[in-house]
C-alpha cells in the first residue's frame, strides 16, 4: 500500500517537476534574443526570402549570339524561331565568330549559334548540316535552355524540309512520312522544371533542422555558461530526474516546432503556390518524426556546446553540406558509399527525401516507409543519446555538490 | 614609460591573438578544419563529375523485337541504367514515388506492329523533375532514343526503298545541332559547383571568424584593453587581431586553388596568378564585410547571427545555380555586396573561359572597394568596443 503510494508521489512529483521544467525552459527561449531569431525569425522569413530569390523559376530570354556565315532564307528563319522561343532570345547577329565571341566576353550574350557557310546549301542538296551551339557555362540553366530552344527547332525545320523535298499525296501521309514514331515527354511533379519547385521543399526541411539545432544549442551553450560548474542545467531540486529533464525540455521544442512547422511545410508552399499534391494528413505523420529526431539530435548535440555562439561556428557551414547530402541536387546513386553512410545519421536526409516525395509526387507513407522508419530509428537513437548527455549532467551536478 | 602603461606593438597585439587560437580550439576548427573538411567532402562527393547510370523503369506494353532494341538503346546510354521493367505503369509510377527510379519509358502496345504499317503509335517518357540533375540527364537520353525511334522505323522505310543510309540520315534529320560546353566540355558537375561552394565555404567562415573574434573582445570584457595595446587606434588593433586569419585564410584559399587546379586538373586556362589574386582579394573582401558585420550589430548573438544568414545566403544570390539575371534586380543589387560575387566572376572569365584580363579589372576593383566597409563603420564599432556591456 505505502509503496503505492510512493509510486504515486513520484509520478506526480515527476509531473510537476516537467511542467516546471517546460516552463523554465519556455521562459529561457523567449529571454534570449538569439534564440527568438533562430526559432521565430528564420523559420518565418527565410523561406520567403528563398522564394523571393527563386521566383522565377526557369530561365526566360537568355541571351544569345548569332554567327550567320549562310546569311540565307533558311538560316534567318532559324534565327527567327530560336528568337521567338520563351527561353532564348537573339541579342545580336555576327558576320565572324571573333566579333561574337567579344559579345560574350562582354557578357552581352551567353551563347553563341554558328551557320556554316554551307547551311542552306547542304539543305538544298539534300546532305545533313551541322548548326553548332556554343555555351558559355556561367550557368548550366543559360546552356539547357539554348540547347533545348535549338534542338527542337532544328527538328521542327527538319521535318518541313522533309515535308518540302518529298511531298505526298495527303497531308496525313505527309505527317506520317516524316513522323512514324511521335513522342510526348513529361516532366512529372514539376511541369515547368522549376527551379524554386525542386529546391525550395529541400530548403524549408534544412530550415526546420538547423534553426532547432541552432536554436538548441544556443541555450544548450547559454546555460553552460552561466553554470558555475559548466553544468547544461542550473543548480535546483527540480533538474534532478533525467527523464524529467529531457522531457520537460523537448515538450517546449516540439510545440514550438509545430507551429513553425505548421508554417514552413504547410503554409509557405501554398502561399507561393508551389506543386503540392501531398496529403496534408501523411505530411503531418511524415513530420512528427522528423521533428523528434531533430530535436532530440539537437539537445544531444548541445551536450558538447561550450559557449553560446560555438554553435553557429560549427553548424551554419554544415548546412550546405547537408543539402548535398540529401540527395536533391546531387543524386544518392552517384554518391561514394562513405558519405551515402554518413548521410544516414542526419534526420535531414530521410526528412528532405521523404517530405519532396509526399508532398511533390503525393507518395503515401507506404512509398515513403524507408525514411519514416528511419526517421523513428533515428529518433530513438537521439532519445537515449540524449538522455545519457544529461545523465551524466546530473552525475557530474552531485559529485560538484557532494565536494 | 612606466610598468602600467606600457606600449605595445602591432607583434603584441598579433602574439594575443595566435595565444587564443591555442586556448579556444573553434578558431582553428572555425579557419582550418571546417573549410578542408569541406573540401574533402565537395572534392570526394562529386568525383565522378557527371552521375552515371541513373536507375529508369521501361513500361514495355509491346514486347516485340523492335521494342526490346529501343530499351537495350536506352540502357546502353552511360547516364541510364534501366532497373525494373513492369507491366503497368502503376506499378512503375509507385517505383518513382518510392525513390527508386528517376524516369519511366512508355512503349505502347501494338507499338512495332502500328509502326509498320504508319499508324503513328506514340512513345512517350515521363522524368522525375523533383530531382534536377538525375531529371535533365534522363530527359536527355530519352528524347535521343525516341528521335532515333523515329529514325530507325524511317531509315527501315528509305533503305526499302533503296536510298543509301547517309542519304536517309539527311531526310531524317536534316539540320544537325552539335554542342559545345565552353570551359567545361564534360559537362563536369564537379568543376560547375565546387568552383563556387568553396570559395562560398570559405567567405561563409571568414563573414563568422572576424564577427566571432570581435565580439569575444566584447563578450570577455576585453576590448578596452585590446583597444589600448592598439594605441586607441582602431586600426592597429584590428590589423594586429586579423592579420594572423588573414595569413591563416590565404593559405587554406590556396590551398583550395591547388586542390581544384592542382591535384584535379580543373580548367585553369588563365594561369595560376589571377586565380591567387583573387583568393586573396576574396579573404581580405570578406574579413572587411565581417567587420562590417560586427560594426552594424555589436552584440556578438547578432553580429553571428548577421554573418551566418547572410553568409548562407549568399549561396543563392550569386548566380551560380540559377543565374542573377533572372533574379529581381533588388537582390542583383544586394549580390554585388557580397565579395564571392565578384570572385565568381573572376573564376568564370579568367579561370574558365580564359578571357583577357581586360575583361576582369572591374572585379579586382571591386573586390578592392571592400576595403574601404570598415571605414564606414569605424566609429560606431568604436564606440561599442568602448561603451557596449556584454549582456548573456
Amino acid at each position: 500500500m505505502e509503496r503505492e503510494n510512493r509510486l504515486l508521489q513520484t509520478i506526480i512529483e515527476g509531473f510537476k517537476d516537467i511542467f516546471y521544467i517546460w516552463k523554465e525552459e519556455l521562459r529561457n527561449v523567449f529571454r534570449d534574443q538569439g534564440v527568438v531569431i533562430f526559432f521565430f525569425l528564420v523559420p518565418i522569413a527565410y523561406p520567403i526570402v528563398y522564394a523571393f530569390i527563386y521566383n522565377h523559376e526557369v530561365v526566360r530570354d537568355a541571351k544569345l549570339a548569332v554567327v550567320d556565315q549562310s546569311d540565307t532564307y533558311l538560316s534567318r528563319e532559324f534565327t527567327r524561331r530560336i528568337n521567338a522561343t520563351a527561353d532564348v532570345q537573339v541579342t545580336g547577329v555576327y558576320s565572324d565568330m571573333e566579333e561574337a565571341k567579344r559579345a560574350l566576353d562582354r557578357k552581352e550574350a551567353y551563347g553563341i549559334l554558328y551557320f556554316p557557310p554551307e547551311f542552306s546549301k547542304d539543305l538544298h542538296t539534300g546532305k545533313q548540316t551541322t548548326v553548332s551551339l556554343y555555351s558559355d557555362m556561367i550557368s548550366m540553366l543559360y546552356y539547357k535552355a539554348f540547347l533545348v530552344s535549338s534542338t527542337n527547332i532544328s527538328l521542327e525545320m527538319g521535318k518541313e524540309l522533309r515535308q518540302r523535298n518529298d511531298p505526298a499525296s495527303t497531308a496525313e501521309l505527309q505527317n506520317i512520312l516524316v513522323n512514324p514514331v511521335p513522342y510526348e515527354e513529361v516532366a512529372m511533379y514539376n511541369p515547368q522544371s522549376g527551379f524554386a519547385t525542386f529546391l525550395i521543399p529541400a530548403i524549408l526541411i534544412l530550415v526546420i533542422q538547423q534553426t532547432l539545432v541552432l536554436g538548441i544549442c544556443m541555450l544548450g551553450g547559454t546555460a553552460r555558461e552561466r553554470s558555475p560548474i559548466h553544468n547544461i542545467f542550473p543548480p535546483s531540486l527540480h533538474y534532478q530526474g533525467t527523464l524529467r529533464i529531457v522531457l520537460g525540455k523537448s515538450l517546449v521544442y516540439l510545440m514550438l516546432y509545430s507551429i513553425a512547422g505548421l508554417w514552413v511545410l504547410g503554409i509557405i508552399p501554398r502561399l507561393f503556390e508551389f506543386p503540392q499534391i501531398g496529403n496534408p494528413v501523411t505530411i503531418l505523420w511524415f513530420t512528427i518524426p522528423f521533428l523528434l529526431a531533430c530535436i532530440f539530435m539537437a539537445m544531444t548535440l548541445s551536450g558538447f556546446m561550450t559557449s553560446r555562439e560555438s554553435p553557429m561556428l560549427v553548424f551554419v557551414f554544415a548546412s550546405v553540406i547537408l543539402l548535398f547530402l540529401s540527395g536533391i541536387s546531387w543524386p544518392k546513386e552517384a554518391m561514394p558509399t562513405f558519405w551515402k553512410t554518413i548521410s544516414h545519421l542526419v534526420p535531414s536526409t530521410p526528412g528532405i527525401r521523404g517530405f519532396v516525395r509526399i508532398n511533390m509526387a503525393g507518395a503515401t507513407l507506404n512509398e515513403v516507409a524507408y525514411e519514416y522508419q528511419m526517421l523513428w530509428v533515428q529518433t530513438g537513437v537521439y532519445f537515449v543519446t540524449t538522455f545519457f548527455v544529461y545523465r551524466n549532467q546530473i552525475i557530474r551536478a552531485q559529485r560538484y555538490s557532494a565536494d | 614609460m612606466t610598468s602600467e602603461n606600457p606600449t605595445y606593438t602591432l607583434w603584441d597585439i598579433v602574439k594575443r591573438e595566435i595565444y587564443r587560437y591555442y586556448t579556444h580550439p573553434i578558431y582553428i576548427f572555425g579557419m582550418i578544419g571546417a573549410p578542408l573538411f569541406c573540401a574533402f567532402f565537395f572534392l570526394t562527393l562529386m568525383k565522378d563529375g557527371l552521375p552515371t547510370d541513373l536507375p529508369a523503369a521501361v513500361v514495355d506494353m509491346d514486347n516485340s523485337k523492335l521494342s526490346r532494341e529501343l530499351i537495350k538503346q536506352l540502357d546502353a546510354f552511360p547516364q541510364t541504367q534501366i532497373i525494373t521493367r513492369t507491366t503497368s505503369f502503376t506499378e512503375a509510377r509507385i517505383e518513382m514515388q518510392k525513390g527508386h527510379i528517376y524516369g519511366i519509358y512508355f512503349i505502347p502496345n501494338n507499338f512495332s506492329a502500328d509502326a509498320t504499317v504508319g499508324k503513328q503509335p506514340a512513345l512517350s517518357f515521363y522524368t522525375n523533375a523533383s530531382y534536377f540533375i538525375p531529371a535533365s540527364l534522363q530527359f536527355r537520353d530519352m528524347k535521343t532514343i525516341s528521335t532515333l525511334a523515329n529514325a530507325s522505323v524511317g531509315l527501315q522505310q528509305g533503305l526499302a526503298k533503296g536510298y543509301t543510309e547517309d542519304q536517309i540520315m539527311a531526310q531524317l534529320q536534316p539540320i544537325k545541332i552539335d554542342t559545345h560546353a565552353l570551359g567545361n566540355p564534360w559537362m563536369n558537375y564537379s568543376v560547375y559547383l565546387s568552383n563556387s561552394i568553396l570559395p562560398g565555404l570559405l567567405q561563409l567562415m571568414i563573414f563568422l571568424i572576424t564577427v566571432h573574434s570581435i565580439a569575444m573582445e566584447i563578450k570577455f570584457g576585453t576590448a578596452r584593453k585590446w583597444l589600448k595595446m592598439g594605441g586607441n587606434s582602431l586600426t592597429k588593433s584590428l590589423i594586429g587581431k586579423l592579420l594572423p586569419q588573414t595569413i591563416i585564410f590565404t593559405v587554406v584559399g590556396f590551398t583550395f586553388c591547388s586542390l581544384l587546379y592542382g591535384y584535379n586538373y580543373f580548367p585553369l586556362n588563365t594561369g595560376w596568378i589571377p586565380m591567387l589574386i583573387a583568393m586573396f582579394q576574396l579573404v581580405i573582401a570578406s574579413q572587411c564585410v565581417g567587420i562590417f558585420m560586427i560594426g552594424v550589430a555589436p552584440i556578438p548573438r547578432m553580429g553571428l547571427s548577421v554573418a551566418s544568414l547572410f553568409g548562407i545566403l549568399t549561396f543563392s544570390v550569386v548566380g551560380f545555380s540559377f543565374p542573377l539575371s533572372e533574379i529581381h534586380p533588388s537582390i542583383q543589387a544586394l549580390a554585388n555586396l557580397f565579395p564571392l560575387r565578384h570572385y565568381f566572376l573572376i573564376y568564370i572569365d579568367q579561370a574558365l573561359n580564359g578571357r583577357d584580363w581586360f575583361y576582369s579589372w572591374p572585379q579586382y576593383v571591386s573586390l578592392s572597394a571592400f576595403l574601404l566597409m570598415p571605414l564606414l563603420i569605424g566609429a560606431n564599432l568604436k564606440k561599442a568596443l568602448l561603451y557596449i556591456k556584454y549582456i548573456p
